[in-house]
């Protein structure tokens, strides 16, 4: 259990909490991975409102990831760079907790969550409801020692055949080994969903590369939704598509599936203004 | 939570918000949304999709949808045990069930209906008589 509270962690501390309500927090990216991209800033909001709702239901169910409303990304984040995060719980229940949270970094905002739902599992089928309740009292005294992630590693595509600059697919294999596999989680791991959306906006980068030339931004996500777990070995069919191309934005539509099962979706928009 | 007072013309005046939310969180075209799909066999809901759509319609129509109540207002004054035999509904709870969903056709209420694939029965129209007690009660004044 060595990357357990370290591998795929992205809360150091705990500043103010309200279990069930409102949570504040900080993470501080380790400076030498290589990047922290945009889905694992959200990762990062939604973890520490899974605190905040676990505390609530004193560690007996966990959420995990399911719909997010609507991502909406202002600045890039950088190894090196500490994250403040705040999130707010509008609803915890027995089925689900609903949320949203922004990050902001050196006094910028980086990131807003809205409209997210976790659905509820057993806390105790995918991790040690023991080992939980002491990591949030650290989370929420001392904080924990920063650096335990140690990067994503490769997570290569295999491009396949689409039609240039309307839609791009490629399959992808789920690791069957990962070092996050420890932290996501330790019962019962599973691909991060955060995960997934990442290798589906690389799909969406080298359909962009294709558009009117222009550098393509993410600004927002939206309408995403996680139908199932993924765990690893699994090969994944993914396609982006595009949808709109009007001037200086792009949207796309991604999906993926598991054999022929829609996993997963979202809608992606890309824009030419403002460097991230 | 009765279906009292609550008429066609309630039910199409806000169809097509209810429809266009579902559309939305299904991502389907709202074409394919009439008052009679079931959400599960016609639409291919899943659990997810459930979430997805109380909570959408939740914000669409600024109500709240206490998610486990549906079972226990189709319960009516029938208590758990009344209701629920061994994960199977009973005789009178069949009874209450058809009359709370009036809008699922008899013929899909196949018997033994289990109490675990009650969602299985529900209609579009089910969503817009759950909006429309919701409404309701949040108008209500207070007892």
């Amino acid at each position: 259990m060595d990357g357990h509270f370290r591998a795929f962690t992205f809360v150091d501390r705990i500043t103010a909490v309200e279990p069930g309500r409102q949570i504040r927090g900080r993470y501080t990216i380790p400076a030498g991975v290589a990047e922290f991209p945009p889905s694992l800033v959200a990762e990062a909001i939604g973890q520490l409102a899974a605190w905040a709702a676990m505390a609530f239901l004193d560690f007996a169910s966990r959420p995990v990831a399911g719909l997010a409303g609507r991502v909406q990304v202002h600045g890039g984040a950088l190894p090196g760079q500490t994250l403040e995060l705040a999130a707010t719980l509008d609803e915890v229940g027995e089925d689900a907790v609903s949320y949203g949270g922004t990050a902001h970094a050196d006094g910028r905002l980086l990131m807003q969550l809205e409209h997210c739902v976790g659905p509820m599992v057993p806390l105790a089928d995918f991790d040690d409801p023991a080992a939980l309740r002491e990591r949030f009292a650290l989370l929420c005294g001392a904080g924990a020692m920063p650096g335990g992630f140690p990067g994503l590693g490769p997570l290569p595509l295999e491009l396949g055949e689409g039609e240039p600059g309307r839609t791009a697919r490629a399959d992808f294999t789920v690791p069957a080994a990962a070092p996050w596999f420890c932290d996501h989680f330790p019962r019962k791991p599973v691909f991060p969903g955060s995960l997934l959306l990442h290798v589906n906006l690389q799909l969406v980068a080298a359909l962009a590369a294709e558009l009117a030339p222009g550098r393509w931004n993410l600004r927002e996500v939206t309408d995403v939704k996680l139908r199932a777990f993924m765990p690893p070995g699994e090969r994944l069919h993914l396609q982006a598509r595009l949808t709109v191309l009007a001037g200086d934005t792009a949207q796309l539509v991604v999906e993926t599936r598991l054999r022929k099962r829609l996993i997963g979706g979202a809608r992606v928009a890309l824009t030419t203004e403002g460097e991230r | 939570m009765s279906n009292t007072n609550i008429t066609q013309e309630d039910i199409a005046a806000i169809f097509p918000k209810v429809a266009a939310t579902m559309a939305d969180a299904l991502g389907c075209d709202v074409e394919k949304v009439t008052l009679g799909s079931s959400l599960i066999d016609d639409l291919g809901a899943e659990s997810i999709d459930f979430l997805d759509i109380v909570f959408r319609l939740e914000r669409a129509f600024k109500v709240k949808i206490p998610r486990g109540k549906l079972i226990e207002d189709a319960r009516g004054d029938l208590s758990e045990s009344q209701f629920d035999q061994g994960g199977v509904v009973s005789e009178p709870g069949l009874v209450r069930l058809k009359a709370f969903l009036s809008e699922v056709p008899a013929e899909r209420f196949k018997t033994p209906v289990k109490v675990a694939d009650i969602p299985r029965l529900f209609t579009v129209e089910t969503f817009c008589k759950i909006v429309l007690r919701q409404q309701r009660a949040a108008a209500a004044p207070p007892a």
